[in-house]
């Protein structure tokens, strides 16, 4: 039989490449069977994370409770970021049609209490390809329908499609003649098609009933009775600028300013998108917060898995000890280890996401919000993020145990 | 026993061997574990380590392990003097030329016999599974391959440790007190098991107390305060 002795050994560290001697050892099979296939792949393909799995699973119930800690950090954290997008993008679906308006109105400083023509031109071309201007005449009144009469705004406007929309049908693209009427006031004064009403001892038939304003705008429809602008005189009121883009409506706004304002203010500009940016800004602001706030668990869940490793490399010194005499180094010991920290973040982190994520599906379940703004790439990103960071506090925090761990010196260690 | 001949060549140099070595530990007071000690285990042989408790037999096998450097002196393995090499070195030089069964067996408990048994080679490029289900076989553990060290006996850990020392195939086996935990029945299959390992030609270490071992053994050598018993020679004869 060839022994140990007989074959030449090169120096310490520098071990040639093994063949397949097996000479030295001497199979007594029983009956010949071949070896044992059970321990081919699985364990050996990636020792560090069977390891590492295998010594998590030594003590469930604090592994569990440990992963617990970063699934509690990780939903809080996605849940608040989800929550807040969604409120977020909500608001900005419910405002956003203020974003794109322009109000332009005669300033109190010019004495006047109408748009002039010049005026009017100034702010056409202001909105030149940026949107449409839409001048108005602007009063109010009592609208009367037999018995019943109500306090109305009363609008003079050619355009009217360009500022509201028909309940059942289409307003008229230039409106002629008769009265389009508000929701409130149709249902107020229990108006239809074909109705008559007063204003201002003028009898007007309802050609049209407007649908109840969604936008938050100063001309509303709902309280509103629109008629053509024949039945007004003098210049106009108000110029309502519907531009195509929340950026457009601000670069119209500036150039009005400039316009007209240069010497003397002429107009008061009012540019709804100014308020819609400081909501934006707010909303932004108090996501950040909450999300702050929410991190403080996932650091508490950091240092619970911080105080685990402490305790489970503690426990386990002599099997460390062990491994690193048998020759297994310090740089494998510590991918052991920090598999392990990893591990409970990663699990604990998927399962956060994955109940933030049916929590955001409840949401949309359970209140009015539309699916659309729960589907949003800001989401997937607080998902895809929470579970990363989820992993990342988790390795942080086992990495000084691990490293403490690893670099022991092999006889201390197995001295336990 | 084996002969030294006198013609040595490089393969028939000293498995292991200490020179001169002497072990202090420095704290509150100066303690010597081993004081300038020579010891000379060849392949093949079977060395009884004796003496009674602080005599330094664990910290003379500590240092034939690498596990440990002394404070003076040369460890040499295999001829090469290894006493300077550095950790990651040291590590290397473990995997590759010695073996280990420690007393209390240290088995992985979350690792079956067979696992425990290939642990040595798992991080250093393919592990030795079928080695490892075939020193087993060898050992009468044929039918534990799956089972993890609680489900066996003192006698079948103690044999699975056995095994996973002889994994890599080393040149010397370091045993500490390799029937300390068993019965005299299985102790003596036990020291039966190392007989064989040595005609094998790998040098074997056995730390003991046991008066079992020193029966088995080719050569003993006692340890007395450090230092190696008036009348022990720490060279093969």
């Amino acid at each position: 039989m060839d022994s140990p002795r007989d074959r030449p050994r090169p120096v310490p560290g520098s071990r040639a490449a093994r063949s397949d001697d097996r000479s030295t050892a001497e199979i007594r099979t029983d009956g010949g069977a071949e070896p044992d296939s059970a321990m081919s792949g699985s364990l050996w393909q990636f020792p560090a994370v069977a390891l590492a799995w295998q010594n998590l699973r030594r003590n469930r119930l604090r592994s569990l409770l440990a992963a617990l800690g970063i699934c509690i950090g990780v939903f809080v954290i996605v849940v608040l970021g989800v929550f807040g997008t969604v409120l977020q993008l909500s608001a900005s679906e419910e405002l956003g049609g203020i974003g794109n308006q322009v109000i332009v109105s005669p300033s109190a400083e010019t004495e006047t209490d109408a748009l002039t023509s010049r005026q009017l031109q100034d702010i056409e071309r202001s909105a030149a390809n940026r949107g449409t201007v839409v001048p108005l005449y602007s009063d109010n009144a009592f609208t009367v329908s037999g018995s019943e009469s109500t306090p109305t705004q009363v609008y003079g406007i050619d355009r009217p499609a360009e500022l509201f929309e028909g309940e059942d049908e289409p307003l008229p693209v230039q409106h002629r003649g008769g009265a389009l009427v508000g929701a409130s006031v149709a249902d107020t004064l229990d108006l239809q098609l074909g109705s008559a009403v007063e204003v201002d001892s003028e009898t007007y038939r309802v050609v049209g009933v407007m649908a109840p304003g969604e936008d938050i705008t100063p001309v509303q429809p709902d309280n509103a009775i629109v008629l053509a602008e024949r039945e007004f005189t003098g210049e106009y009121d108000q110029a309502v600028i519907v531009a195509d883009s929340p950026e457009d409506a601000t670069e119209t706004a500036a150039e009005i300013r400039d316009r007209l304002n240069v010497r003397v203010e002429e107009v008061d500009v009012f540019e709804l998108s100014e308020i819609l940016e400081t909501i934006a800004e707010f909303f932004t602001l108090l996501n950040r917060f909450l999300i702050a706030l929410g991190s403080v668990s996932l650091i508490v869940a950091g240092v619970s898995i911080f105080n685990l490793m402490l305790m489970s490399t503690a426990e386990r010194r002599g099997e460390i000890g062990v491994m690193r005499a048998v020759g297994i180094h310090r740089s494998d010991v510590l991918k052991v280890l920090l598999v392990e920290a990893a591990l409970l973040g990663a699990v604990g982190g998927l399962f956060g996401a994955l109940f933030s994520g049916i929590a955001a599906l409840l949401l949309w379940v359970a209140t009015p919000i539309t699916l659309d703004l729960v589907l949003v790439w800001q989401n997937a990103a607080y998902l895809v993020g929470g579970l990363f960071f989820g992993s990342v506090v988790a390795l942080v925090s086992g990495a000084y145990p691990a490293w403490q761990a690893a670099k022991e010196r092999p006889v201390e260690a197995l001295r336990g | 026993m084996s002969e030294h001949s006198p013609n040595t060549t490089a393969h028939d140099k000293p498995a292991v061997e200490l020179q001169d070595v002497t072990k202090e530990y420095v704290g509150a007071e100066t303690v010597t574990a081993l004081a300038d000690v020579s010891l000379q285990v060849v392949a093949g042989e079977f060395l009884a380590v004796v003496g009674p408790s602080g005599s330094g037999k664990s910290t003379m096998l500590n240092l034939l392990g690498l596990l440990d450097v002394p404070t003076s002196g040369v460890v040499r393995l295999d001829g090469e003097d290894v006493t300077a090499l550095t950790e990651r070195e040291l590590t290397d030089a473990r995997r590759e030329y010695i073996g280990f069964v420690f007393q209390d067996f240290h088995l992985l408990p979350t690792l079956t016999a067979a696992e425990n048994v290939a642990l040595p080679t798992a991080f250093a490029g393919e592990a030795q599974t079928d080695r490892a289900v075939d020193l087993l076989r060898r050992v009468g553990l044929g039918d534990r391959l799956e089972h993890t060290p609680d489900a066996l006996s003192g006698g079948q850990k103690q044999r699975v440790a056995i095994a996973r020392g002889l994994i890599n195939e080393p040149a010397v086996l370091l045993a500490d007190e390799p029937t300390g935990n068993l019965d005299r029945e299985t102790g003596t299959q036990i020291l039966g098991e190392i007989q064989q390992i040595c005609e094998r030609g790998v040098a074997v270490v056995a730390v003991t107390h046991d008066e079992l071992v020193t029966e088995y053994a080719d050569r003993t050598i006692r340890l007395v305060d450090g230092q190696l018993g008036e009348g022990d020679d720490g060279f093969a004869t």
